[in-house]
């Protein structure tokens, strides 16, 4: 321990003996807050335990028995706010909210919450919340989902839950959260500067100021600085002060009772009056940022020393002793049995077992099944009524955009728990009719206008899946989803994860995207890179190039997410929306019948689907790539190029079986990929065959690949510049099978 | 670490009812001659309330199944003879750090950490022993769900819990789950509902389900009015803050400092009257959250020791995970010190 941790450790008893405590303002007694003394000896129990788990966690380390060291020293206070809230109110804490997980631990009987923390700092896979998978604070039972969050990130999804409590109520639907809870969110006052405090904010006061229940207590736990970055001061009071739709409180952290009587009056603004609440709570930071933090560096030694006189703990003693509750070597009695208490399970809790395998590290990842119990079988009557406005194009085939808007209509009359959000999704239909007709059917709660704000459609997804919901958010332009995809990756996609699948996110996420679009060009509506999805462990990414498939593929995705509890992207190829025809104007061939639910599949396909028997040639593709490549099928085979056109249908996991036994049938293999050469899904196909034939005495096919250029979508006709077309593809077919070489420039030239 | 006694950290678990038994006769006699103050106190009380002293019912020639296993004689028993063991404890060798007990011995857990003083202890202990004087309510009755190597089927316990359900549909039949009792389940309740629990559940070991003699439905709805008399006989001015932590059959800690006796008098006449008494729970919180060099089972009787062996099996505590990793732990030392065992008992008291 470094000598920093040993004098705050040791000044704790010196200060408390010789009376030296820090004074206060504030001339609360426990009775007129509503504390008994008992209650609040308890609280600062709470707070000990909390400290010592920190410096243990520093004696670890030096140990080589724990890896991350951050901790609560100095937010001790965060025990008073938690005493104030029920345990069933879903808390999204920050990293130093150790006394708060202690404190809400004794609201539930049975708790092991020094040992469960122990575990967790030495990466035990007995932990109960993470599984040896990370330090997080978190527990199923304590309606504690874990965050790794360092910045914030977990703010959105708390507004999305708050949102979802009283949408629940409003939907008479059997939630996880009851519904009088309230959500709690606390981070730091660094983090109140980022962008996902700010949009997460700016949300639920965007919904509270137009009378929307936002039931939830933001905690600002202000200490004063983000690692070595002072915040400037009064700033969070100046920020927060004055919102529109949000309720300012403040209080000092650093006073148990002040602190439980400000939340007190937090939870009634948000319990009783449903309405939002920034909670800013002054804190100090001791033992600076982490274990690794050398405070010296950048804060003068007077600073840090005025900082440790201001010790929480110091001035609960002084509670105590005011109040004539304990003596001062009662106070001390306590702190030392419960540093030794925490010494002695600590041993103990160094010595249970790690996770061994890479088998055991990804266990979580994808979340276990469970029961669904929001789904009904819709009757004929019912059905007839949803479709009245359609009654005389039923039988009639439809586009892409068509056939999935009805696909939509028939999920979320049987699934009672789906509720879509986004922009323009209500009345408008979407900007491409997709969600058309849905909020008349469904309504308002159901099909969500949300604000211009991705970062918050996410969260309000992530925050509803919480809470039972099937939630499937809408972003409308796939370059959108770049601003906010950490709450697909940071957030979404760990949580089974880092709670060992004990929660989870369901969901589908409908992307609008990539390019080929006529008449409205340019990158931003344009966009052909989804690689950001594509390393995200566990995420199901979806792409079907046509109506019959994307009925079919959403009624698997929400099978998926609402059995499997899978996190899904459904990636929808806007220029095939109202495509009709493939090869000449008015065959209709890109339309499709729709298959009632009654006559649709049972099972989940994820498998790709292959089009013609060729052997010559095998095209790999997907999306506008399959489109494209049905066209040049056509050409080819005038040619007389015998041709099979792969589609992949699922871009992860890839069908990896299912692509090679197509593979195996063709001496040639041609990968069309209408997004960008570098790190599109052509790399993973050419990896793919490539190691499949490298273990085996079989000749490998000739294989190409034609793509985008790594390039952004100009406007207009210049952007067939930079993309695959039917001529480039026929063009490089025919150098393949003949063994010529094509540069990639000369493929897309030819599109012209 | 500075403030670290070099004693050994001892959790101590008082027994329940069932744990004075023919061996156990002369135990305070043979055991305790010296502690006549444990024994004056209980008889003096027991005298004025017309019952027989202890002194004579430990010192009887023959033990009589009806005499000694009736409430209000064993809860008296069973208190002196673990007082006196908790008494003889070696203090110069074991800080206890915290104090558990199954059922009735959670009576015995608050006198010996201190929340009763020793006539307020027997007053309670005695009078909740004697509720059942103008008959037994109800009955209890255990079976196992462990394997013989003592590991816990979650299978068999989501099964009986189908069963009891199944049972409870019947109007005149009410069961419950009345202990978690490490490897075994003690379910309590009326007659016409232990009997039909009794046909479903399939015997194993020749000898379960069991049903225990002299035994009311402790620990459930059914002794509603029991709980309601209790704390009409007996005040809370009874209850003090107790001098050691206390671990109840809900697990939850009830520390020196911040204990509120309203809520321990509510607890302890309330809730632990009526509902299931978690014993395993309050061994999985004691081992936990205290990490104790031992745990120290006080006598009579060591009936506990099989309980508290399975909850450390079911938590791969010291990375026990079997039965027989736990006999050879034991013999080679052993981690559970029954006070009721000769040989465990040397290690515990002062030589």
């Amino acid at each position: 321990m470094s000598d920093r941790n040993q004098l705050v450790k040791e000044n704790f008893i010196n200060f408390v003996r010789s009376g030296t405590l820090p004074t206060s303002n504030c001339s609360l007694t426990p009775e007129a807050v509503g504390l008994s003394a008992q209650e609040v000896v308890d609280l600062f129990e709470t707070q000990v335990m909390s400290r010592h788990l920190d410096l243990q966690s520093r004696v670890m380390q030096k140990q080589g028995k724990s890896f991350y060291t951050i901790g609560s020293s100095g937010h001790e206070g965060n025990a008073a706010y938690a005493k104030a809230f029920r345990p069933s109110d879903m808390a999204f804490l920050h990293y130093r909210s150790g006394a708060f997980v202690i404190q809400r631990s004794k609201q539930i009987p049975g708790q092991t919450p020094i040992y469960d923390m122990l575990l967790s700092f030495s990466a035990s896979q007995d932990d109960p919340i993470s599984g040896g998978r990370h330090k997080v604070l978190g527990s199923k039972t304590l309606a504690i989902p874990p965050q790794t969050s360092t910045i914030a990130s977990h703010l959105p999804k708390a507004m999305g839950a708050a949102f979802s409590v009283d949408l629940a109520k409003r939907l008479q639907m059997d939630a996880e959260m009851p519904d009088d809870s309230i959500v709690i969110c606390n981070f730091g006052d660094a983090s109140s500067n980022h962008s996902t405090t700010q949009g997460a904010i700016n949300s639920t006061a965007w919904a509270a100021y137009q009378s929307i229940p936002m039931p939830i207590v933001y905690i600002c736990e202000d200490n004063g600085i983000g690692i070595s970055t002072s915040t400037p001061h009064g700033w969070i009071a100046a920020n927060y002060q004055n919102r529109a739709g949000i309720t300012y409180l403040y209080c000092d952290g650093l006073n148990i009772l002040d602190t439980y009587q400000t939340a007190k009056q937090a939870e009634y603004i948000a319990r009783v009056q449903r309405k939002p609440v920034f909670l800013h709570v002054r804190t100090v930071r001791l033992l600076g940022h982490a274990g690794s933090d050398a405070e010296f560096v950048y804060r003068k030694m007077a600073d840090i020393e005025a900082t440790e006189f201001q010790d929480p703990l110091l001035h609960s003693a002084r509670i105590l002793l005011e109040n004539n509750i304990l003596t001062a070597e009662q106070i001390i009695d306590i702190y030392t049995s419960v540093e030794s208490r925490v010494a002695q399970v600590a041993d103990v809790a160094a010595l249970k077992p790690k996770l061994e395998t890479a088998e055991q590290v990804m266990q979580s990842i994808v979340p276990p099944a469970r029961v669904v119990k929001h789904q009904h079988a819709v009757d004929d009557d019912t059905r007839s009524a949803l479709f009245a406005h359609e009654k005389h194009n039923l039988s009639k085939k439809q586009h892409l955009a068509k056939l999935l808007n009805w696909a939509l209509l028939d999920l979320m009359a049987e699934h009672q728990n789906i509720v879509m959000c986004g922009e323009d999704i209500g009345k408008k239909g979407g900007v491409y009719n997709v969600t058309a007709k849905l909020c008349d059917r469904f309504g308002e709660n159901r099909v969500i206008n949300t604000l211009l704000d991705e970062q918050s459609i996410l969260g309000t997804a992530i925050g509803m899946a919480h809470n039972g919901f099937l939630p499937i958010p809408e972003i409308q332009f796939l370059a959108y989803v770049h601003n906010a995809e950490d709450q697909i990756r940071g957030e979404a996609a760990t949580l089974p994860f880092f709670s060992n699948g004990q929660f989870t996110n369901p969901m589908v996420i409908r992307i609008a995207g990539l390019a080929y679009q006529k008449g409205f060009g340019g990158h931003f509506h344009n966009d052909n890179s989804f690689a950001v999805f594509r390393d995200i462990p566990g995420l199901i990414i979806a792409c079907p190039s046509n109506g019959a498939d994307a009925v079919e593929m959403m009624r698997s995705c929400v099978k998926l997410a609402q059995e499997q509890q899978r996190l899904v992207i459904f990636l929808e190829p806007i220029a095939l929306y109202m495509t009709k025809d493939l090869h000449e104007e008015g065959d209709g061939l890109w339309t499709s019948d729709y298959v009632p639910p009654k006559d649709a599949i049972a099972e989940v396909n994820q498998k790709i689907s292959v089009f013609g028997e060729g052997k010559s040639l095998c095209i790999l593709t997907y999306g506008n790539g399959y489109f494209l490549s049905r066209q040049a099928e056509k050409t080819l085979a005038e040619q007389g190029v015998s041709c099979r056109v792969i589609d992949l249908r699922w871009l992860a996991p890839l069908d990896e079986q299912g692509i090679i036994e197509q593979v195996k049938q063709c001496e040639n293999v041609l990968i069309v990929d209408e997004c960008r050469q570098t790190a599109s899904i052509s790399e993973a196909l050419m990896t793919l065959v490539h190691e499949v034939y490298a273990g085996s005495d079989k000749q490998m096919p000739n294989m190409s690949r034609i793509t985008a250029q790594d390039s952004f979508i100009p406007l207009g006709a210049a952007a067939y510049h930079v993309l695959p077309s039917a001529n480039g593809i026929v063009e490089a077919a025919n150098a393949l099978l003949q063994g010529t070489a094509v540069d990639q420039q000369v493929k897309l030239a030819s599109s012209k | 670490m500075n403030n670290v006694s070099q004693k050994k950290r001892a959790v101590v678990i008082c027994p329940g009812r069932g744990t004075y038994n023919k061996e156990e006769l002369g135990y305070l006699q043979r055991l305790h001659a010296d502690k006549t103050e444990i024994v004056s106190v209980v008889d003096n009380y027991r005298q004025s309330q017309g019952q027989v002293s202890i002194a004579e019912l430990d010192g009887m020639e023959q033990y009589n199944m009806r005499l000694h296993t009736a409430g209000e004689n064993a809860s008296a028993l069973i208190y002196a003879c673990a007082l006196a063991d908790y008494q003889s404890i070696n203090r110069d060798e074991y800080d206890v750090v915290a104090v558990t007990g199954n059922s009735m011995g959670w009576y015995i857990a608050l006198a010996v950490a201190g929340a009763l003083d020793a006539k307020a202890s027997i007053e309670l202990i005695n009078t909740m022993g004697s509720m059942m004087t103008d008959g037994v309510i109800g009955g209890q009755m255990i079976y196992p769900i462990t394997d013989e190597q003592w590991r816990e089927n979650s299978e068999t316990v989501t099964q009986i819990k189908q069963w009891l359900a199944e049972v409870n549909q019947a109007p005149e039949n009410e069961v419950y789950i009345s202990i978690y009792l490490g490897g075994y389940l003690v379910f309590g309740g009326n007659k016409s509902g232990l009997k039909a629990l009794e046909q479903k559940l399939p015997m194993v070991q020749d000898r379960y389900p069991m049903n225990l003699f002299n035994h009311a439905a402790f620990h459930t709805p059914l002794l509603k009015d029991i709980s309601t008399k209790a704390k009409s006989i007996l005040s809370s001015e009874l209850f003090e803050a107790p001098k050691l932590p206390l671990i109840d059959g809900l697990g939850q800690v009830w520390q020196p400092y911040s204990c509120d006796t309203n809520k321990l008098y509510d607890y302890t006449l309330g809730t632990q009257v009526t509902d299931a008494y978690n014993f395993s729970k309050a061994i999985e919180v004691a081992i936990k959250e205290y990490a104790p060099d031992k745990l120290i089972i006080l006598g009579p009787g060591a009936t506990l020791g099989g309980a508290v062996a399975q909850c450390l099996i079911k938590h791969q505590w010291l990375g026990l995970s079997e039965k027989s990793d736990f006999i050879a732990k034991q013999k080679a030392d052993p981690y559970i010190l029954a006070m009721g065992i000769e040989e465990q008992r040397k290690q515990v008291v002062a030589k």
